[in-house]
């Protein structure tokens, strides 16, 4: 073996030495009954023709590739945007271990989450005890502000009440009787992420506005000039958030950030560790109530809580993830209308540098196809732009996408010159999405890091925007909202253009005579 | 210095050259190069027309004598195509620093050649003079001489650094070091009846190649290429070409000219932008070669060529001429000539409102009047208001112009189209004509110049810079009209010669006055085109209209 201790070579380089290469051929010859690669090349080949879509079209039972995760993922997502706040997850550790890992990919940042952690007795006899415990557990060793709890589908199928078993665990002496522990069932047999963050918004609301299960009175909407801004489970909640604020500020806007989590996913590296950091306070967050109006960034994240805050007398407006000029000229009349101010010079200026820096580069954009994929309101955010930059969203697909929100997404293509050509896929997967790359092929694909698949298979370049990125850095703390936010996404959308001329095009003496330094 | 001078007084006695040819003595002493004017936005110099010229010479290494200046913000900025060597676009400079400054940089420059013989062993090193070492006096063509002698390969002075003049005198002298150094020293394997040289054309995004397979299929063979996709020694054998096209007009007329002189090479002034100008090109190009001893029959080739691709390209533009019905373009060009494009945009069904002319000979101007009629707007100078304007009141849809005008289109909320030399799509001949076409549509109908001419939503009607400026101007406008004596004051405050400030009032009394009529009066009485000599044709213009105005008033008289 060519491994020695000298020099470690890591799997990138080792198994690609001749021994590997040998014993892996061997293995493969004499163990694995090989296929006669004429057929696996014919097959690979068939698997990218019309016919072969069809069936994969008619699929009904199978999800391949699923472009969506499950609700309690986004359960927690909103839990932590709450100072001090410790999600408990009510169901199976196991599932919790996931949501940790997954959020620690995402935004390299520890991300604290406990589980009431269900066994098999807790499957039979129910989870009450685990409840009781765990909250117990919890309050003492991670000295939370507020626990919110949440399930996993096991609590779910056997009917756990998460209110009962609540009142019971604070009788037992768990935490205290005024200790708030918001709850929300969000089975992943219903739903996406998205429902999950809609779930558990929804139940933190509930808890401060209607009397805390009934343990404290109904608070009293006395209404404020506030404005409340919540954002949706979005994978560039770090940078959007603190651009948001930023706006907000410009515009002389008083707001609260409902769900702020863009600072425990950042946390500076200064020698301490905050299991917690910023988040909306449980004040800010019961004095929501009395805000005069609700903004949410993204519709189908808050199909709940909206008409909620809405029934407490608030003007809820929703956006679907706006990108680009005309998203955020949206967002940003529907706060001055709301705040009653005007919008000052240094936003117009900060538009008109993004409209300079579409007008300087759209040329490459225009005219190109595109594939998109990943959460419904950022699906429509990012159609909305690439219609806007004379693109082509040829195929828009979302896993957890519904029929209301194909029928938005065509409303969109309709709208515009560039969209009669574009086809939307609700309630497909990535395997769908495969089939769309090589039957009706086009010259990018947005989408999240298991696009990179598609990529490789069908070989059409990818534009890594979405929700999970673990395979580039950092990304999460740009914003995609906002004028300075389109520019981002504009300037990623150009990288990639530009890197595949570059690549098409660098072979010595063969296709470098366009490899220009000016593009 | 005095050959460099002696190089450059011959260069402005260009005969070829029909602007040079109507100047008296005295002013053709003064040259054709408009002296830049102090403080103004300038374009490139002498050393940059130079490089462009010759930098697309693909198996040359390029050498530049002097501080990184030079090379540093030129390395590689062409996007002129190559077929085989990349020696062209690596970057080789001297970089003289403060002690070569001091005690000379010749021995660095001889070194550095060595360098390149050494370690890359082109066929020829072209050694390009710039400001710095030609102050201090290094004398390049004494070290490529010593070098070449050394080295037993042709190491070529290129001395047009950057105080001389401009770019275009740049584009002249590099054609000078190629007529002294270059061209007639070796010899070719084999000549045919079909050898054609290629003159001033430089390949840019590989345009020459869309026109290429067309003379190939005719058996015509390009003999040189001067300079793009070129190779040293196809231009060190270009004197024994049978005939010669000149693509851009006022680079290399030299070039074309001494050829003819001294090797019998005929030329024709030719484009392939347009389809009827790549059609009367290759016509031309048949012509001569027939006239140089190419059978007949290569005629009833070429025109069956022409024929086939003609009716190829008008199907393909067809297609477009709905979607351009009505629409109407402002052409801001440079390089590319104006009229060769006119013919073009005109094929394709749009109308054009108005050209610019800045670049442009008397004889290009003639041929935009044909083209255009009379009333067609020349355009030689105008400000982004002016063109905000022109879209404004519909009188332009898009604007097609270089790069450098891309900012100032954009900012007056104008769709624009590059067609100078940073495009990166290839408009030369039949293909390159639907392509341009191609080009325009999609420039034309893309979304972000609605978003570019509409404000912000917040925005109040009327106040936005635009709406401030067009207000502006309007009332300006509307305050000569009320005001007849204002206006006459406005017409004459016109400034007519720059450099010595003179404005059309002074010029109009005087040749009233003194009943002027040549330009030279003029000069003596007003100082006029005492400068630089640049206006000396708007001088003629107003000669032109006094002399026109004055004719009825003097029979009335009578």
């Amino acid at each position: 073996m060519t491994q020695n201790a000298d020099h470690v070579l890591d799997h990138l380089e080792l198994f690609r030495g001749p021994e590997y290469q040998q014993m892996l051929a061997n293995k493969k010859k004499m163990f694995e009954n090989p296929r006669d690669p004429a057929e696996v090349e014919r097959v690979r080949e068939w698997a990218k023709t019309p016919e072969y879509r069809e069936l994969n079209f008619a699929r009904e039972a199978l999800t391949v590739n699923p472009a969506k995760a499950c609700q309690p993922l986004g359960a927690v997502f909103a839990a932590v945007g709450f100072e001090g706040t410790i999600p408990f997850v009510h169901g199976s550790q196991g599932c919790v271990a996931y949501y940790r890992s997954h959020f620690s990919r995402h935004f390299k940042e520890p991300s604290s989450c406990v589980s009431s952690s269900m066994t098999e007795d807790a499957a039979v006899f129910g989870g009450l005890n685990n409840m009781i415990d765990g909250l117990a557990n919890t309050y003492a060793m991670y000295k939370p502000k507020m626990i919110a709890v949440s399930t996993t589908c096991m609590a779910e199928v056997i009917g756990d009440d998460l209110n009962a078993f609540i009142k019971t665990a604070k009788e037992k002496g768990s935490v205290p009787a005024e200790y708030d522990v918001p709850f929300a069932h969000t089975p992943a047999f219903v739903g996406s992420h998205v429902t999950g963050y809609d779930n558990v918004m929804k139940g933190i609301f509930e808890h401060f506005w209607d009397g805390k299960a009934r343990t404290a009175p109904v608070l009293e909407r006395v209404p404020n000039e506030k404005i409340n801004f919540i954002g949706g489970f979005d994978g560039y909640t770090v940078g959007n958030l603190r651009e948001v604020k930023r706006l907000l500020g410009i515009m002389g806007a008083d707001y609260t950030i409902l769900g702020d989590n863009s600072d425990v996913w950042d946390t500076p590296t200064d020698g301490e560790f905050r299991m917690y950091d910023g988040g909306t306070t449980l004040e800010d967050a019961a004095n929501a109530l009395h805000a005069k109006a609700t903004i949410s960034m993204q519709e189908y994240s808050t199909e709940k809580t909206l008409p909620f805050i809405a029934s407490h007398g608030q003007e809820v407006v929703a956006f679907n993830h706006p990108i680009g000029v005309a998203g955020t000229d949206a967002f940003l009349m529907a706060v001055s209308r709301i705040i009653g101010k005007e919008i000052p010079e240094e936003l117009a200026r900060e538009r008109g540098r993004l409209v300079d820096a579409i007008a300087d580069s759209s040329a490459h954009i225009h005219g190109k196809k595109f594939a998109i994929y990943g959460d419904p309101d950022l699906c429509l955010g990012l159609a909305a732009f690439l219609l806007e930059l004379g693109a082509e969203p040829t195929h828009v697909l979302a896993t957890n996408g519904s029929k209301q929100w194909a029928e938005k997404v065509q409303a969109l293509f309709d709208s515009s010159p560039f969209g009669q050509n574009c086809h939307v896929y609700p309630g497909k997967d990535l395997w769908h999405m495969r089939s769309l790359l090589f039957t009706d092929p086009v010259d990018f694909l947005i989408g999240n890091t298991y696009g990179k698949y598609l990529e490789r298979d069908t070989g059409t370049p990818l534009i890594r925007i979405g929700f999970p990125i673990f395979d580039r850095h950092h990304h999460h703390r740009y914003p995609v909202w906002g004028y300075q936010g389109g520019m981002n996404v504009l300037v990623w959308i150009l990288d990639k253009i530009f890197d595949e001329i570059d690549k098409n095009t660098n072979v010595p003496s063969k296709t470098d005579y366009s490899f220009d330094i000016i593009r | 210095m005095s050959s460099l001078s002696a190089t450059i007084q011959d260069v402005f006695n260009e005969p070829g050259c029909g602007k040079n040819a109507n100047k008296s003595e005295a002013e053709r002493k003064k040259g054709c190069t408009k002296q830049l004017q102090p403080g103004g936005a300038a374009g490139g110099c002498a050393f940059d027309g130079a490089k462009i010229a010759l930098q697309p010479l693909t198996d040359v290494a390029h050498l530049i004598h002097g501080p990184i200046a030079c090379e540093g913000n030129s390395w590689d900025n062409r996007g002129a195509k190559s077929s085989g060597s990349n020696i062209w676009r690596t970057g080789f400079t001297t970089d003289i620093n403060e002690t070569d400054v001091v005690f000379g940089g010749e021995k660095r420059l001889f070194k550095a050649i060595r360098e390149i013989i050494e370690k890359y062993d082109p066929p020829a090193v072209f050694v390009y003079q710039t400001c710095v070492p030609a102050m201090i006096g290094d004398d390049i063509n004494a070290v490529c001489k010593a070098a070449k002698e050394k080295f037993g390969k042709p190491v070529i002075p290129v001395n047009s650094p950057g105080f001389v003049g401009p770019k275009n005198l740049g584009n002249k002298l590099a054609g000078e070091a190629l007529l002294e150094h270059v061209i007639g020293t070796e010899e070719p394997e084999y000549t045919t009846p079909y050898d054609l040289n290629i003159i001033g054309e430089y390949n840019l995004a590989g345009e020459l190649w869309q026109v290429k397979p067309l003379l190939d299929e005719l058996g015509i063979r390009i003999f040189s290429s001067i300079s793009g996709d070129g190779r040293y020694k196809e231009v060190a054998y270009s004197h024994r070409a049978k005939a010669a096209m000149m693509v851009c007009s006022k680079a290399m007329i030299n070039v074309a000219r001494k050829m003819e002189e001294r090797y019998g090479i005929p030329f024709f002034e030719g484009s392939f932008y347009g389809i009827e100008d790549s059609s009367d090109s290759l016509r031309e190009i048949a012509r001569l070669l027939i006239e140089r001893g190419a059978p007949e029959e290569l005629m009833t080739r070429t025109e069956a060529v022409i024929a086939r691709e003609e009716a190829k390209a008008w199907a393909a533009i067809a297609s477009y001429k709905p979607r351009f019905k009505g629409k109407k373009v402002l052409l801001i060009t440079g390089g590319v000539k104006s009229w060769s494009v006119v013919a073009a945009l005109q094929e394709a069904g749009l109308e054009l409102v108005g050209t610019s002319v800045k670049k442009s000979t008397k004889e290009d101007k003639e041929r935009i009047k044909e083209l255009m009629g009379q009333d067609a707007h020349m355009i030689d100078d105008m400000t982004p208001r002016e063109m905000y304007k022109m879209l404004k009141d519909a009188k332009a849809d898009i604007m097609l112009s270089g790069g450098r005008s891309q900012f100032i289109a954009l900012k007056a909320s104008m769709p624009w189209l590059d067609i100078n030399q940073e495009r990166h799509h290839a408009y030369m001949g039949y293909v390159g004509m639907v392509k341009l076409v191609e080009e325009i549509d999609k420039a034309l109908y893309n979304p972000i110049w609605e978003q570019v001419r509409k404000a912000a939503p917040w925005e109040v009607a009327g106040t936005n810079w635009q709406a401030v400026a067009m207000a502006q101007m309007d009332a300006e406008a509307a305050a000569l009209a009320a005001d007849p004596v204002a206006a006459e004051a406005a017409r004459r405050a016109k400034k007519i010669c720059n450099c010595k400030s003179v404005d059309l009032g002074t010029i109009e009394d005087a040749v009233a006055a003194h009943r002027l009529i040549d330009v030279e009066g003029v000069r003596t009485h007003t100082n006029a085109s005492g400068g630089c000599g640049a206006c000396s044709e708007r001088i003629d213009d107003i000669l032109a209209s006094v002399a026109m105005t004055a004719v009825p008033a003097l029979q009335a008289a009578e």
